[in-house]
C-alpha cells in the first residue's frame, strides 16, 4: 500500500528538482544557486518570485538546459517525466524541448524575428507536420490564443503587431507542440495592465484545455496571486518560502516575503495637508503635440500623429499630482513638453505664473532650475563614464554659476546624505551602483537645484519592489521635508491611487478624465478608467 | 645649420602637443588617475616603452641639419646641399659605405658569383668578399665567437649604463615623491621592458657596425639602416593622416548624428559623393598634380630633399582626406543612438547648449570606437603606402619608406636564389610598431572604460 502511494507521488510529479546547485565559471566559488529543490505536478502552476538577481531565471535556464557556457551546474538533479535532464544527451534534450517543455521570453519585441513573418516563425513548430496541413494547424492555434482574425495576421511581420499580440504569437509558438509544462519568463512584465490581464486570462483557459503545467517567473506578487497554484520565493539563489498559493497570501511564513507583500501595496505613510488657496505651481492649458507623419515627398497634405491632444490640468504646491495611461497614450510626450524637450503644437505652460513657451534663452536658462525632471531608466539616465560627483555637479554648475567650488562641494556632500548615499560615492562611477542607488543619484542631481516642480517618469517601474518602495519613501519624504511638487506619470494606476492628490487618466493622447484621486479611484464615470482599474491584478487572498 | 622639412615641423608640433597633454594630466586628478591604470598594466607599459624607442627613433630622424663643409677654391666654409638627420650621425658605423649589391644578414660575401681576374690572369666565378663589412671582426675570426663577444660587451654596457642611470637620475628625492614616476620606478615590468629594448638597440648598433645583420639590398646598402629609417614615414603616415582625417570624421560624423536634419543630409552627401569616388584615382590624380607642379617650379625647391617631403606630406594630407568617411559613418551613427539616451536629454533639461552636451556626453562616449578605429587605420595606412607606392603614387622613391622596400621586394622575390631580406625586414619593423600600437590602445580604451573589467596583470 504504502509503495503505490509513492509511485502514484511519483507519477504525479512531472518535474523534480533536487539540490540544484549553480555557479558562474570565475576566480570566485560562489554558487549562484543554492540547493534549488521543488517539484511541479502534473497540471500544476507554480510561481517562482523573486527581485532580479535573485536566480529565478537561471533556475528557469536549467531546466529548459540553456544555460550560458559560463554558468556551470555543480550537483543536483532535475528529473522531467523520470528522466534526469541533466544527464541526458543533447539530441535527446532537443526533442524534450520540442515535444514536452516549452518557454516564452520577457521581450516579445526581441523573441520574435524581425525578418520572419508570423507563419514562418511558426511553422518551426510544426516540423512533422506535412506542409498542407501547416496552415490550417497555425490558423487553428492563433485562434485558440485569442487572435480572432487569424488568416490576416498569419502574413504580417512582427512589427506590425501589437506587444500583446506578439506576446500571443510566442504563446501560439510555445503551445503548438502542446507541451507538458510551459515556462514563463515574466511573459507580462512589458505589457500593459489591460493586456496583461488578457494573457493571464489567456495562458489560465490554456491550462485548463491542454492539461499542461506552468512555471510562472515573476517579479509581481499580485500577478502570480492571479494564476498561480504554489509560491516559491527566491532571494539570492536560494529557496527561502515553498507554499500553497493561499497559504502562501493569507500568512507568509519568511520576513522576506513578508515585506515583499507589504511593498507590493505601497501606503503613503502620512500626508501634509495641502494649502489649496495658493497659487499654481504648474498650469498645462490646452496642451497640444502633434507630430508630423511623413507621406510622399510630392503630396502637400501632412497629416498628423495627435500624441498629446488637448490636455489641461493644475498642479497646487506641495501636492502630487499623477498622470496615469498605458504605453503610447502620450503622458511621457507631455513630460516633454514641459521640461521643452519636444516642441510644442498649441497651448500654454504655466509655471510659478510664468509661461515657460514664450520666454527667451536666457531667462528659460535661469529659470529651469524650479522645475526638474527624474526618468525612467536609472541605468541609461547616467552618462556611464562621468562619475557622480560630476553628473550631480552638472546641473548646479550650470544653472548656479554663481556659486564657488567650495559651495559646491559642500551642497555635493549634503544631498548625498540626504538620498541616501555614502559620501565617497562622489568618486564613483555609476556602474558600481545598483537600480535603486542609481535612482537615488539621479534624484540627487536634480534636487540640488532646490526645483519646486518635479517630474518623475515611471522613476520606479524598472526597480524590483523592495527598492521601489526605498525610492518612493525617499521621494514623500523629501515632498515632506519641502513642500515639492510632483507631476507623477505611471501606468501603474494602484500605486499612483497611494501617492497622488490628484489624478488625470490619459488615453490615446486624450484626458477621459482628472479629478481627485479618491473619487476617480472610488467612483469613476468612466469606461476606460473603470476598464484600467479592474485590470489591476489584486491580491487574492 | 638646422634646416626644417615641413614635416619635421608637424612632427615637432605633435611631440610638444603629446608633452602639453601629459602636462595637463598631471594636473588633473582624474584624467591622472585614468592613465596610471595604462602604466600599472604590464600590456601597457611593455608598450609604451616599445613605442617610446619607436617614436624616439622618428624624432631624432626629424633634427635635420647641413653640414658646414670647407671648400678650398672659394677659400671660405658653405653648407652641403645634403640634409642629414641627427640619427644619421649616431647611425654612421652602419650605413657609411655600401656594398655592390646584394648580400645575405650576416653574410661575408656577395648573394651571387662573379667574375674576378686573379693575378695569375685567370677568370673565375666566385662569391666576391664583401668590402666593409661582415669580414671584418673586431675580436675574433670565428664569426660565432666574434657576436658572442660583441653582445658580450654590449651586455657590460648597458649595465653599466643603467648603474650610472640608476645612481644619478632615480635615487633622486624628487623622483622618489613624484607620485606619477614613483610606481613607475618601483616596476618591475618597466625595468625590465626598457632594459631589454636599450640590449637590443645597443645590439644592433654594435652588431651592426660590423655585420650587415638584416643583409643588404640592390644597391648594397644596409637593409637595417633603411628599416630604421622608415620608422619615421611609417609614423607619419599613420599619426599626420590620422590627424588630418580625425576632425572632419569626429566633427562631421557627431553633427550630423546629433543635430541631423539638414546638416545631416548635408554631410551624408558629402561622404557619400566623396565614398563613390575610388581613393586610389583621388590620391593619384593629386600626387600627379603635384609632381607637375613640382616639375614647373623647380627654382622653388632647394633640394631633393625637400621635394620628397613635400610628396609625403602632400600624401598624408590627401590620405588624411580621403579616409575619413568610413569612421564618420560610424560615429553618425553612434550619437544618433546617443542623442536620444536619456543622460543626453537630462543634460537638455538643464538647458545645456548642444555644443556642451557634445563634449561633455557625445564625445566620451563615442571615443572607444575613435581609438579602434585609428589603430586599425594606423596598420591600414602604412599598407596602404606600400600599394601606393605599387603604382608609383606613393612616397617618393628617394624616401625610405617600408612601401617603398615592400614595392622592390616584388622584384626580389621573383629573383632566383630569393632575395627574402628586404621583405622580411619591412615586415618585421612594420609588425613590431602595429602590434604595439594595437596593444596600447586596447589598455588605453580599457583604462577610459569604467566599466572595463581592470585587471592589472
Amino acid at each position: 500500500m504504502h509503495l503505490t502511494r509513492e509511485l502514484i507521488k511519483i507519477m504525479n510529479n512531472l518535474l523534480k528538482i533536487k539540490n540544484l546547485c549553480l555557479n558562474i565559471k570565475s576566480n570566485s566559488d560562489e554558487e549562484i544557486l543554492k540547493n534549488i529543490s521543488f517539484e511541479i505536478k502534473k497540471s500544476e502552476v507554480v510561481s517562482l518570485i523573486g527581485e532580479s538577481g535573485s536566480g529565478k531565471s537561471l533556475t528557469a535556464l536549467s531546466i529548459i538546459r540553456l544555460l550560458e557556457k559560463s554558468c556551470k551546474i555543480k550537483k543536483g538533479e532535475i528529473i522531467f517525466s523520470g528522466k534526469n535532464i541533466l544527464r541526458i544527451e543533447e539530441k535527446e534534450m532537443r526533442m524534450i524541448r520540442k515535444k514536452d517543455i516549452s518557454m516564452i521570453f520577457q521581450e516579445p519585441m526581441r523573441s520574435l524575428n524581425p525578418v520572419m513573418s508570423i507563419r514562418d516563425q511558426l511553422k518551426e513548430s510544426y516540423m512533422d507536420y506535412n506542409s498542407k496541413d501547416i496552415n490550417q494547424e497555425i490558423i487553428k492555434n492563433l485562434i485558440s490564443v485569442g487572435i480572432k482574425d487569424a488568416d490576416r495576421v498569419i502574413n504580417l511581420y512582427p512589427h506590425q503587431l501589437s506587444g500583446g499580440m506578439k506576446q500571443r504569437v510566442m504563446i501560439a509558438m510555445a503551445i503548438a507542440c502542446k507541451p507538458k509544462l510551459l515556462i514563463a519568463d515574466e511573459p507580462t512584465t512589458s505589457l500593459d495592465v489591460t493586456i496583461q490581464k488578457q494573457v493571464l486570462d489567456l495562458l489560465i483557459e490554456l491550462k485548463e484545455r491542454l492539461n499542461m503545467a506552468i512555471l510562472f517567473i515573476t517579479h509581481d506578487l499580485s500577478v502570480a496571486s492571479q494564476i498561480s497554484d504554489k509560491i516559491i520565493v527566491m532571494k539570492s539563489g536560494e529557496i527561502i518560502e515553498s507554499n500553497p498559493s493561499n497559504i502562501f497570501f493569507q500568512n507568509p511564513e519568511n520576513l522576506y516575503s513578508q515585506s515583499l507583500l507589504e511593498s507590493s501595496s505601497y501606503k503613503r505613510k502620512l500626508k501634509k495637508n495641502i494649502n489649496s488657496e495658493s497659487s499654481d505651481v504648474l498650469d498645462v492649458k490646452n496642451l497640444k503635440v502633434f507630430f508630423k507623419e511623413k507621406n510622399s515627398i510630392l503630396s502637400r497634405n501632412f497629416s498628423y500623429i495627435k500624441a498629446v491632444d488637448d490636455v489641461s490640468f493644475k498642479i497646487k504646491p506641495g501636492s502630487t499630482h499623477a498622470i496615469v495611461g498605458e504605453s503610447g497614450s502620450g503622458k511621457t510626450t507631455i513630460a516633454k513638453a514641459i521640461m521643452g524637450l519636444s516642441h510644442v503644437t498649441s497651448g500654454n505652460i504655466k509655471i510659478c505664473n510664468k509661461n515657460v513657451l514664450t520666454m527667451n534663452g536666457l531667462e528659460k536658462r535661469n529659470f529651469r532650475k524650479n522645475y526638474q525632471m527624474i526618468f525612467q531608466d536609472p541605468f541609461s539616465s547616467l552618462n556611464p563614464r562621468m562619475r557622480v560627483g560630476a553628473i550631480i555637479k552638472e546641473g548646479l554648475c550650470f544653472l548656479r554659476p554663481e556659486l564657488d567650488t567650495k559651495d559646491v562641494d559642500k551642497i555635493l556632500y549634503e544631498i548625498i546624505k540626504n538620498v541616501g548615499l555614502d559620501e565617497s560615492s562622489l568618486g564613483k562611477y555609476p556602474h558600481q551602483f545598483s537600480g535603486g542607488q542609481r535612482q537615488r543619484i539621479a534624484i540627487a542631481r536634480v534636487l540640488v537645484l532646490n526645483p519646486k516642480l518635479l517630474i518623475c517618469d515611471e522613476p520606479t517601474s524598472s526597480l524590483d519592489v523592495t527598492v521601489q518602495k526605498q525610492v518612493l519613501d525617499l521621494l514623500m519624504e523629501i515632498q515632506d521635508k519641502t513642500n515639492i511638487s510632483y507631476l507623477f506619470i505611471s501606468h501603474d494606476i494602484k500605486l499612483i491611487s497611494n501617492i497622488s492628490d490628484t489624478i488625470s487618466v490619459m488615453h490615446k493622447g486624450k484626458m477621459v478624465e482628472s479629478g481627485i484621486t479618491s473619487d476617480i479611484i472610488n467612483n469613476t464615470a468612466n469606461d476606460y478608467t473603470r476598464n484600467l482599474l479592474q485590470s489591476v491584478p489584486q491580491i487574492k487572498k | 645649420m638646422f634646416t626644417f622639412l615641413l614635416t619635421d615641423i608637424f612632427f615637432y608640433m605633435i611631440v610638444i602637443s603629446i608633452i602639453l597633454y601629459v602636462n595637463y594630466v598631471r594636473k588633473t586628478p582624474d584624467i591622472r588617475e585614468t592613465w596610471s591604470y595604462v602604466f600599472r598594466n604590464k600590456t601597457g607599459i611593455i608598450s609604451s616603452v616599445v613605442l617610446f624607442f619607436f617614436i624616439s627613433t622618428a624624432l631624432l630622424d626629424s633634427i635635420h641639419f647641413k653640414e658646414k663643409l670647407y671648400d678650398t677654391e672659394a677659400d671660405k666654409y658653405v653648407y652641403t646641399s645634403e640634409i642629414k638627420s641627427l640619427l644619421d650621425i649616431i647611425l654612421l658605423p652602419i650605413h657609411k659605405n655600401s656594398e655592390k649589391s646584394y648580400s645575405s644578414p650576416f653574410s661575408s660575401h656577395l648573394y651571387s658569383k662573379e667574375t674576378v681576374k686573379f693575378t695569375n690572369n685567370k677568370d673565375k666565378r666566385i662569391y666576391p668578399d664583401l668590402l666593409y663589412k661582415g669580414n671584418h671582426n673586431k675580436y675574433s675570426d670565428d664569426n660565432a665567437y666574434n657576436i658572442f663577444i660583441t653582445g658580450s660587451i654590449s651586455i657590460i654596457k648597458i649595465l653599466v649604463l643603467s648603474f650610472f642611470i640608476y645612481i644619478i637620475i632615480f635615487r633622486r628625492e624628487i623622483f622618489k615623491n613624484n607620485s606619477f614616476l614613483d610606481p613607475l620606478i618601483r616596476n618591475k615590468v618597466f625595468f625590465t621592458s626598457l632594459f631589454s629594448m636599450s640590449l637590443i638597440t645597443i645590439l644592433l648598433y654594435d652588431l651592426g657596425s660590423q655585420y650587415y645583420i638584416l643583409g643588404t639590398d640592390k644597391v648594397g646598402e644596409d637593409v637595417l639602416y633603411k628599416s630604421i629609417k622608415s620608422i619615421r614615414t611609417g609614423i607619419l603616415i599613420g599619426t599626420l593622416t590620422t590627424i588630418v582625417m580625425l576632425p572632419f570624421a569626429i566633427f562631421l560624423g557627431i553633427f550630423a548624428g546629433y543635430i541631423g536634419g539638414i546638416v545631416d543630409d548635408f554631410i551624408q552627401y558629402i561622404y557619400t559623393t566623396l565614398n563613390s569616388i575610388p581613393s586610389v584615382l583621388l590620391i593619384a590624380s593629386a600626387i600627379l598634380m603635384l609632381q607637375v607642379y613640382m616639375a614647373n617650379n623647380p627654382l622653388e625647391f632647394e633640394n631633393i630633399y625637400e621635394r620628397a617631403d613635400l610628396r609625403l606630406f602632400f600624401l598624408c594630407m590627401i590620405l588624411g582626406l580621403t579616409s575619413w568617411t568610413g569612421l564618420c559613418r560610424l560615429l553618425r551613427g553612434e550619437s544618433m543612438k546617443l542623442r536620444e539616451v536619456e543622460y543626453v536629454q537630462a543634460s537638455q533639461t538643464f538647458g545645456l547648449n548642444k555644443f556642451s552636451i557634445i563634449i561633455r556626453h557625445i564625445v566620451p562616449n563615442i571615443m572607444h570606437i575613435v581609438i579602434i578605429t585609428v589603430v586599425l587605420d594606423f596598420s591600414a595606412l602604412v599598407l596602404a603606402e606600400a600599394v601606393l607606392s605599387y603604382v608609383n603614387i606613393g612616397v617618393d622613391p628617394t624616401t625610405y619608406s617600408w612601401g617603398n622596400m615592400i614595392n622592390a621586394a616584388r622584384l626580389e622575390m621573383s629573383r632566383e636564389p630569393v632575395v627574402w631580406w628586404s621583405l622580411f625586414s619591412a615586415f618585421l619593423f612594420m609588425f613590431v610598431l602595429v602590434l604595439f600600437a594595437n596593444l596600447f590602445s586596447d589598455v588605453v580604451r580599457d583604462a577610459f572604460d569604467p566599466r572595463a573589467n581592470k585587471n592589472y596583470e
